[in-house]
């Protein structure tokens, strides 16, 4: 068994045994998958998406990017909602929760019409499901009446948030597309429609490859390829991002939020939590490597609560924020020469060829011995520490006052601890 | 599987923990190479420095730096152009050269945990040539100097393949029946496949150098011939061929080989050649580990390796000692050979007295192979050259000139015996040498 502290969580007024959930995708398409996955640990699970539409799919539909020899830093995906029968996917949805009671089923769903919003949500309450998500926002559907061409439109996606909404007595959940600038206007419209709580991101349109032999997209589907969803850990930053901003916002910083986009570990879940999310989601990660992923997940953020004082999940969620401030409002008065450790330091000159070619020419380079050293024209950027090789080598040293310095240095947080 | 066997498949589980996967097939390569993936990851290991020290480790200037930053940039093609331009014998040196002292013994990134695995992504680049059928070098026409170079060895060859670039017209003389010298019959093909050495020389001889089979210069054909046959200047590598004896009771004995010898009709014998019984090998460096391994391979019941001084101040490289006693090979050290038994005029066992002039040894064996250095062959034969005291000849490393306008000499036949990618790097400075003489006359000793 995982170490296990208290994680549970309420989450839009349903009581979840941890905030790890599958989100709605191929890894939660069936009853054997899902069972499975709430027999690994998960809390949940977001079922995968059921429309009237049934979808058909291409061969092959994924494609991932690497960095140096890392496979997997981004993850395209082509597949759309469910390509099973809504009957099926509604009897594994009665069944899953039938034989799980504790277990969260969301039940997420995509119409192309207010009558069938309104059947599917109708329908999925039936089921027994505790919570229902509103698709507006998968970027690869073949209709442009679903999907992210939906949540790219504020009147869309409030008229359907409300159809849902008054067919059911379920909290209801809106899922957002990062496909445009702005997210909190289709936020706010989702809740002005009836929407209890927002799940963000879902995919980025994207390009992951282009192939040189077929001069295509990858995946090559008999010779061509579409634009379509990019996930997994390149899409953190993004995701991150748009929880913020929502949170921050006066008309959504009290809705509950659901955390999606390139979540692996324990640390990544907690970010989303400390940006102000109740609930995460995974999908690419669990494509990747399995469920078993959430023994780390429950284990990690456990021992983490411990060793800081936390007894709920609830008491970290959205701590983040108030340090998340406009770029104008940043101190600018200072800045953090950086200390290289000359015992640790390898010679590679890293340090130095990034210092000049893309900084301020401000580390010397002695030949002989191999070393760099700081000169005055440093201005505390801080890329040679992040280029160094070696852990702790460069590392933030003292801080010099720019001439209009008022306060005393005991007022300046840094970070020191580096991993 | 009787006790040896599983001995020997637990050794190489280990070292296939270790990451080196020990074959047990003489003809089989002893390592495994990468493949794109693998060596993007080792690639990716590289930490990339400026004023790389790998690349000043390399004699031959084989850029390492250079060719695993392409590798890295995913430059496949790059990064072999980078070898070949540098190094001739590109895919040899990647599988024999000593990394340990060289590139990998300065790479920075043993600072943080273990260097980057240089010699295999030097090799992984070659392969890459063999598979896209690159030509990276052109030769210039063909319109200088006749040029003839004297064997066919590391030197000879990356002096020929300089030259020839530059428009020489360059011959090769082999006295043997096939090129490549120490490299087609001096190594283990566990360590340097035939394969890998066919390619280098297929790349020398694509700029247009030619090649002369069992002709050796001095004996079936002299320098005079040749000088009316229109050679302008003339190289010498002729390594060192002879291999070093002593003295001691029952030397002649049947049984009693030397390393080349015995490296060379195993080479010949294409993994057919059989050897059995009880081997000694006597000598410490690679010869002698390659000629252990070689007996144990083709079939020898039991090897041992006796050396007259400690493991340390071997100067075999630790991967091949390595190698070596993962086959199931013991090597005794500091003990020195003192009388070879026989029986009916054959090996029949060796006498070995300590060093601490104490410990004694006796030996059953049935072949005993003399791995204790090389010698120059009677250099005088070729021309009047003048000589060291032990019969290498005498002349600047770095240019080559010997003492007679014309001749010059790189090489183990120079130096003494050293390695494949210090022949390289010579035969190609001594190119510079002959190219200087012969477009200015310049520089005769």
């Amino acid at each position: 068994m995982a170490h296990k502290a208290d994680l549970s969580i309420d989450y839009l007024g349903v009581k979840c045994e941890n905030p790890f959930f599958l989100s709605s995708s191929p890894v939660g398409s069936c009853y054997d998958m899902v069972k499975k996955a709430y027999e690994a640990g998960w809390g949940g699970v977001f079922f995968k998406t059921v429309g009237i539409f049934i979808a058909d799919e291409c061969s092959p539909r994924f494609d991932n990017n690497a960095k140096e020899a890392t496979p997997w830093i981004g993850f395209k995906n082509m597949e759309q909602i469910s390509d099973k029968p809504l009957e099926d996917n509604l009897q594994a949805m009665y069944r899953l929760k039938r034989d799980y009671p504790d277990k969260i089923m969301v039940a997420s769903i995509m119409g192309s019409n207010d009558e069938e919003w309104t059947e599917l949500a109708k329908l999925v309450t039936q089921t027994g499901a505790d919570l229902i998500e509103c698709n507006f926002s998968c970027p690869q559907m073949t209709s442009h009446a679903m999907g992210s061409d939906v949540g790219q439109s504020p009147d869309l996606v409030r008229q359907y948030s409300k159809a849902v909404s008054s067919a059911t007595d379920l909290p209801v959940i809106a899922k957002m597309t990062p496909n445009l600038g702005n997210m909190e206007e289709p936020a706010i419209a989702a809740i002005e429609g009836g929407a209890a709580g927002i799940s963000a991101i879902n995919t980025i349109k994207s390009i992951t490859n282009i192939d040189l032999e077929f001069k295509t997209a990858m995946p090559v589907v008999n010779g061509k390829s579409s634009i379509s969803g990019y996930s997994g850990a390149a899409a953190k930053p993004i995701g991150l991002r748009f929880i913020a901003q929502m949170k921050q916002h006066p008309l959504l910083k009290n809705v509950q939020m659901s955390g999606i986009g390139g979540i692996e570990t324990w640390r990544d879940a907690l970010e989303y939590i400390l940006v102000g999310s109740h609930n995460v989601q995974v999908t690419t990660a669990v494509m990747q490597y399995g469920y078993r992923i959430v023994f780390d997940m429950i284990s990690g953020l456990s021992y983490y609560m411990e060793e800081e004082g936390f007894d709920k999940v609830e008491d970290m969620v959205g701590l983040a924020l108030p340090n998340i401030i406009p770029a104008e409002e940043l101190q600018r008065n200072f800045k953090i020469i950086v200390d290289i450790d000359h015992d640790l330091c390898i010679g590679c000159g890293r340090c130095y060829i990034s210092c000049f070619d893309a900084a301020h020419q401000a580390i010397n380079w002695d030949f002989e011995n191999r070393r760099p050293t700081v000169n005055d024209e440093c201005v505390g950027c801080h890329l040679c520490l992040n280029v160094c090789p070696v852990l702790n080598c460069i590392t933030p040293g003292k801080i010099l006052w720019k001439e209009d310095w008022k306060i005393t240095p005991d007022e300046i947080n840094f970070k020191t601890r580096y991993e | 599987m009787d006790r040896g066997e599983q001995r020997l498949s637990k050794v190489t589980a280990k070292n296939q923990l270790q990451g080196k996967e020990i074959k047990k097939d003489y003809l089989d390569e002893a390592v495994h190479g990468y493949n794109t993936r693998t060596a993007m990851e080792e690639a990716a290991r590289c930490v990339l420095c400026y004023d790389a020290p790998c690349s000043k480790g390399c004699p031959a200037d084989t850029k390492p730096a250079d060719f695993i930053r392409s590798i890295r940039f995913r430059n496949f093609k790059g990064a072999v152009a980078t070898i070949r331009e540098a190094n001739a014998l590109g895919g040899c040196c990647a599988k024999v050269c000593p990394y340990d002292r060289l590139c990998e013994e300065a790479c920075s990134r043993t600072g943080i945990d273990r260097p980057i695995q240089i010699g295999k992504l030097q090799a992984f680049a070659v392969d890459m040539e063999r598979k896209f059928n690159m030509k990276i070098l052109e030769a210039k026409k063909a319109d200088k100097e006749k040029v003839a170079c004297i064997g066919s060895g590391p030197a000879s060859l990356s002096c020929a393949s300089k030259l020839a670039r530059e428009g020489y017209q360059v011959t090769i003389f082999e006295a043997l029946d096939k090129p490549g010298g120490v490299l087609t019959y001096g190594i283990i093909p566990s360590r340097l496949p035939q394969d890998v050495v066919d390619f280098d020389i297929e790349k020398v001889k694509e700029l247009g150098v030619e090649f002369v089979f069992n002709k050796k210069v001095g004996q079936d054909i002299t320098l005079t011939e040749l000088k009316e046959q229109g050679f302008k200047a003339f190289f010498i590598g002729t390594g060192l061929w002879k291999s070093r004896e002593i003295d001691i009771p029952g030397i002649n004995l049947k049984g009693v080989r030397n390393a080349i010898g015995f490296l060379k009709e195993a080479r010949s014998g294409k993994g057919e050649t059989k050897v059995e019984g009880n081997v000694i090998v006597i000598g410490g460096g690679d010869v002698a580990m390659d000629c252990a391994a070689t007996a144990k391979l083709l079939g020898a019941e039991r090897v041992t390796i006796v050396y007259r001084r400690t493991i340390e101040e071997a100067p075999a490289d630790i991967a091949e000692i390595e190698y070596v006693q993962s086959l199931g090979i013991s090597i005794i050290t500091k003990f020195a050979p003192q009388e070879i038994l026989g029986d009916d005029g054959k090996v029949a066992g060796l006498i070995a007295r300590g060093t601490d002039d104490f410990s004694e040894l006796k030996l059953k064996a049935d072949t005993i192979v003399f791995a204790i250095g090389q010698e120059a062959e009677d250099m005088k034969k070729i021309a009047p050259i003048e000589l060291n005291e032990n019969g290498t000849i005498a002349c600047d490393i770095a240019k080559g000139f010997t003492n007679i306008e014309g001749i010059f000499a790189a090489g183990d036949i120079v130096n003494g015996g050293k390695t494949v990618v210090e022949a390289v790097a010579q035969g190609k400075s001594v190119a510079e040498s002959i190219m200087n003489y012969l477009s200015k006359k310049e520089g005769v000793n």
